[in-house]
């Protein structure tokens, strides 16, 4: 008895132990270097209480990303929803060519970020892109929009970008939980001479909305945690106005090499992503219930 | 009647996904031809379709010249060794929580789950401070430990499910033959749940392969740089050569999507089981 209770801790120990090592420590010493003034370059460093804290939410850069992240956020996710949903519907009434459509759909969600800014940087460049010199050459517009450095367009363009990439993966997923609504459902209810959107809203919703709940959850904080997009795109510019918090984070802590600020940072995202979470939660299972 | 509405709208369904079909390909489409156009016609031409000369030169000039050859090396070394370590200690624990832990497994797989909340950037910073000290920036091993953060977690969740599917009749009647725990697992679990594993793998070396982050931050060695890197460090150049830019993104991007495109049918799967359960 004894020993067969060991050899069980033989499969899951090493993935707890790598998981501990590879989050709870590094989580600790952040929290630690946050209450200090850690250097990137230089070895010394002292307690400062706060102090910390108390410049990044005085900071009016820090809240200017944090409203960039809220927009970012909000924008991306519910653009990536509506065409990620729309897809998938699409894709699930279509009877030919549903197979290759989905295979040239999904290409965006396997982009590199390297790739995606490099794509769009140069289908956008306002000398050489693509699509501004043929806005031009149809006449929509008169000179050529400069979609990465306007200040008005940028942030519209990034949100554009970012649906591209992720509204794939919500497709797929709600494409496999739309397979799992039981077809004659839908037969009885068009017998009963329900409407389209009457059997969308009674009968699609309620069978797919945990698992696109939990969608939301994962795309709200891959979205807000995202860096390498709008770093490799914008880099924050221009004049700050794509700048979020964890781009606002790499540049205090790799920029200006304070890391014991940049660590206060990051343990505040940190914190405002869990309180988020615990919110989504709460609503998931309060519809698990309601499904029991 | 009825039957016409549903032509239309059949029609409608496919006009909007030819439309965003369009939308999604054309930048793989756009790289892929401009990176095999002739000098000069990249910025002599810029709304003209096809290359009017074919020319492999900008790959030949950023494999080569540029020594992109070593990046690519370097990305598919970590990248492989990060698959092999994440795969056998996520198919361990897989295993491990689907047939010894099943109560304290749905909430190891919630843990799982908030391991997805840590952002990277905040990772980032103790990773950096941590490798520093013990000698491993700038090396490819120290880039490997980093990258298990994030591979672990989402294989264990992904072969959660794939392990679920596997009967326990099967195992009972090898253990009966006398067959170990360990003996079970390998010789009659691993077998069956392979095209599970496989996938897992295949989408760890992606994600392994396309990262950027940490990669940014832990090595500053060219030699020692990966492919995201190294292609990052052609925008830095005074004067921008997009057809080089171009002919390295084909380069990075054309793996990804290959086996993207092979597991396209077990990633919903793993998301969406893993997730439900």
């Amino acid at each position: 008895m004894n020993k067969k209770n060991r050899t069980r801790w033989l499969f899951v120990l090493p993935a707890i132990l790598l998981v501990m090592a590879l989050f709870i420590y590094p989580i600790c010493s952040s929290i630690f270097y946050s209450f200090t003034n850690k250097n990137l370059i230089r070895p010394v460093y002292k307690f400062v209480g706060f102090d910390n804290y108390i410049s990044v939410l005085t900071d009016k850069n820090f809240w200017n990303a944090f409203f960039n992240s809220v927009k970012w956020t909000v924008f991306s996710l519910v653009g990536q929803l509506l065409v990620g949903f729309t897809a998938a519907m699409a894709l699930n009434k279509v009877n030919h060519g549903k197979g290759i459509y989905k295979t040239l759909l999904i290409i965006p969600w396997a982009f590199p970020s390297i790739v995606i800014a490099f794509s769009w940087q140069w289908i956008l460049n306002g000398v050489y892109g693509f699509l501004p010199n043929i806005l031009v050459k149809l006449g929509i517009c008169d000179v050529a929009p400069s979609f990465l450095t306007e200040k008005g367009l940028v942030f519209a363009v990034l949100v554009f970008i970012n649906i591209w990439f992720g509204a794939p993966m919500i497709m797929v997923n709600v494409l496999a939980a739309l397979q799992t609504v039981p077809q004659d459902q839908y037969e009885a209810a068009e017998i009963d001479g329900a409407r389209s959107w009457q059997s969308f809203l009674y009968i699609t919703v309620p069978h797919i909305k945990v698992v696109t709940g939990l969608l939301v959850v994962l795309r709200t904080v891959w979205i807000f945690n995202n860096f390498d997009l709008i770093y490799l795109i914008t880099g924050g510019g221009p004049a700050g106005s794509t700048q979020t918090v964890p781009v606002y984070a790499y540049d205090m802590g790799w920029g200006t090499k304070l890391l014991g600020k940049s660590s206060a940072v990051t343990v505040l995202l940190f914190i405002f992503l869990i309180v988020i979470c615990l919110a989504y939660f709460a609503i998931i299972s309060h519809w698990e219930k309601e499904d029991k | 009647m009825k039957s016409k509405g549903k032509k239309i709208q059949g029609a409608l369904c496919h006009v909007y996904l030819i439309l965003l079909t369009i939308v999604a390909m054309f930048p793989l489409v756009w790289i892929v031809l401009c990176s095999v156009k002739g000098k000069g016609e990249l910025t002599g031409n810029p709304t003209g379709f096809f290359p009017k000369t074919f020319t492999l030169e900008y790959f030949r000039h950023v494999i080569f010249d540029l020594g992109f050859i070593n990046n690519i090396k370097n990305s598919v070394l970590i990248a492989l060794v990060t698959t092999v370590i994440a795969i056998i200690v996520a198919s361990l624990a897989a295993y491990g929580i689907v047939r010894f832990f099943p109560k304290f497994g749905s909430m190891m797989s919630k843990v799982l789950v908030t391991t997805y909340i840590f952002p990277p950037i905040l990772l980032a910073i103790p990773y950096s401070i941590i490798m520093a000290k013990m000698g491993l920036t700038n090396t490819r091993i120290g880039l490997v430990i980093v990258y298990l953060s994030f591979s672990i977690p989402y294989a264990v969740w992904m072969l959660v499910g794939f392990f679920k599917s596997v009967p326990i009749g099967i195992e009972e009647a090898a253990r009966i033959d006398g067959a170990n725990k360990l003996k079970v697992f390998s010789s009659v679990v691993l077998p069956l749940v392979a095209p599970g594993i496989v996938a897992t793998a295949i989408y760890t070396f992606i994600n392994a392969w396309n990262e950027f982050l940490y990669s940014l931050i832990l090595i500053n060695d060219t030699s020692k740089m990966t492919v995201a890197v190294a292609l990052r460090s052609l925008n830095g150049a005074e004067i921008l050569d997009w057809g080089d830019m171009m002919a390295a993104s084909v380069i990075v991007v054309i793996p990804s999507i290959i086996f993207f495109c092979l597991i396209q049918n077990k990633i919903a799967g793993g998301l969406t089981e893993g997730s439900v359960k």
